[in-house]
């Protein structure tokens, strides 16, 4: 089994500032904090208006991850260079890719298509 | 003359009870504003102001399709709740909710009252933690390539049984999963099942099959934790993976 903590439960000083990173262990992976702060927690209006839509969208993107190869790389997403049984998949993904952005540009459209839901 | 546009906005981060804002000092907003703790009744909203420039509904839809802005906002947002998760009973905003003034900020407590309450009520004393569980790869590939097949109808035969054995291993791991998640659920006070990630999210070539929230008194940490270990040992081809304490997100919601 394996244990990471969110964030340490330990009395260090907090700053949401850009020193953060100099601040005690890794922070949280970012997929789980975005699953939560974009889809759970209380949800009202606001008096900036954003749309639910776009928020509805993004958490589908973020969910699908289109973005190119490169940037996930840059992310530190890059296990299908590692595993010698995917690479040779590497043209799937960028497929999948193009095929995941059209079914994204199609419901941004509004012709309607699958929503994910929990 | 046009009437002027109100710069700043009050940017919400939890909704909370009992909470000593002394002990939020140093914690700093976004952009380095300072958190702020507006108060209406029994119950506390945390806040910081936020340029509208940045945050004002023009930019913002933008802002929210850039990754990097994004990032940057979702872990502060993180930070101040789970800061205020340390000290007091809190329920999380999802990212960006802004409110023109406190006096917006106020009304919304006021209309929302009894549901806060509920909600605070549900998580004081409790955290949440994620259960995510892994299916491993299997070391061997499913079906030993057996060289060209004999005829179109081998090749299909072979297919088929390739799609037969994926069915079969999915119902395994679905049952697996349902297994682990009621045997977790039996020791916790609430749980929720999310979405399982994307391995393009997770970085990893494995699948999950359970992504679950569970509710957890404080005082029961360890017994939760013994609970997860066991369920480790008792299934050696799953990875069991334990993250938290997380603040309350997927329980601390309006009913």
């Amino acid at each position: 089994m394996t244990e990471a903590a969110g964030t340490p439960a330990t009395s260090r000083p907090y700053s949401s500032s850009v020193e953060r990173g100099s601040y005690g262990p890794a922070p949280a992976n970012l997929a789980d904090i975005l699953e939560r702060v974009l889809d759970k927690g209380i949800i009202i209006a606001g008096d900036i208006k954003v749309n639910l839509l776009d928020i509805e969208l993004l958490t589908i993107k973020i969910r699908l991850l289109i973005v190119s190869v490169d940037k996930a790389a840059e992310m530190g997403i890059d296990w299908w260079r590692n595993d010698p049984m995917l690479s040779s998949s590497e043209q799937g993904l960028a497929d999948e890719n193009r095929e995941l952005r059209r079914r994204l540009e199609e419901l941004e459209a509004g012709s309607g298509g699958d929503r994910a839901d929990d | 003359m046009t009437e002027s546009q109100p710069e700043h906005g009050r940017y919400l981060f939890a909704f909370a009870r009992g909470l000593d804002p002394a002990r939020l000092a140093g914690v700093l907003g976004l952009r380095g504003a300072p958190l702020e703790v507006v108060e209406h009744r029994d119950l506390q909203a945390v806040v910081c102001s936020v340029d509208l420039e940045e945050f004002g509904e023009d930019r913002l839809k933008e802002h929210l399709e850039d990754m990097e802005w994004l990032e940057e906002v979702a872990r502060t947002h993180h930070d101040v709740v789970y800061a205020v998760s340390e000290v007091g009973a809190v329920a999380p905003m999802r990212l960006v909710t802004i409110c023109s003034d406190d006096a917006s900020v106020r009304g919304r407590v006021e209309t929302l009252h009894t549901q806060l309450s509920e909600a605070l009520s549900r998580v004081e004393g409790r955290r949440e933690w994620s259960v995510k569980v892994y299916a491993t790869r299997p070391a061997q590939p499913e079906t030993v390539d057996a060289g060209r097949p004999a005829s179109g109808a081998a090749y299909l035969q072979r297919k088929r049984e390739q799609a037969a054995q994926r069915r079969s291993t999915g119902d395994q791991h679905l049952r697996e999963a349902d297994e682990i998640h009621q045997t977790l659920a039996r020791s916790v006070v609430a749980t929720r099942v999310l979405q399982p990630q994307d391995p393009r999210l997770t970085g990893r070539a494995d699948t999950m099959i359970l992504n679950g929230a569970y509710l957890v008194p404080t005082g029961e940490t360890d017994g939760f934790r013994a609970v997860v270990s066991r369920l480790a040992e008792l299934n050696p081809t799953l990875e069991i993976e334990l993250n938290g304490p997380w603040p309350p997100y997927s329980f601390a919601t309006l009913e």
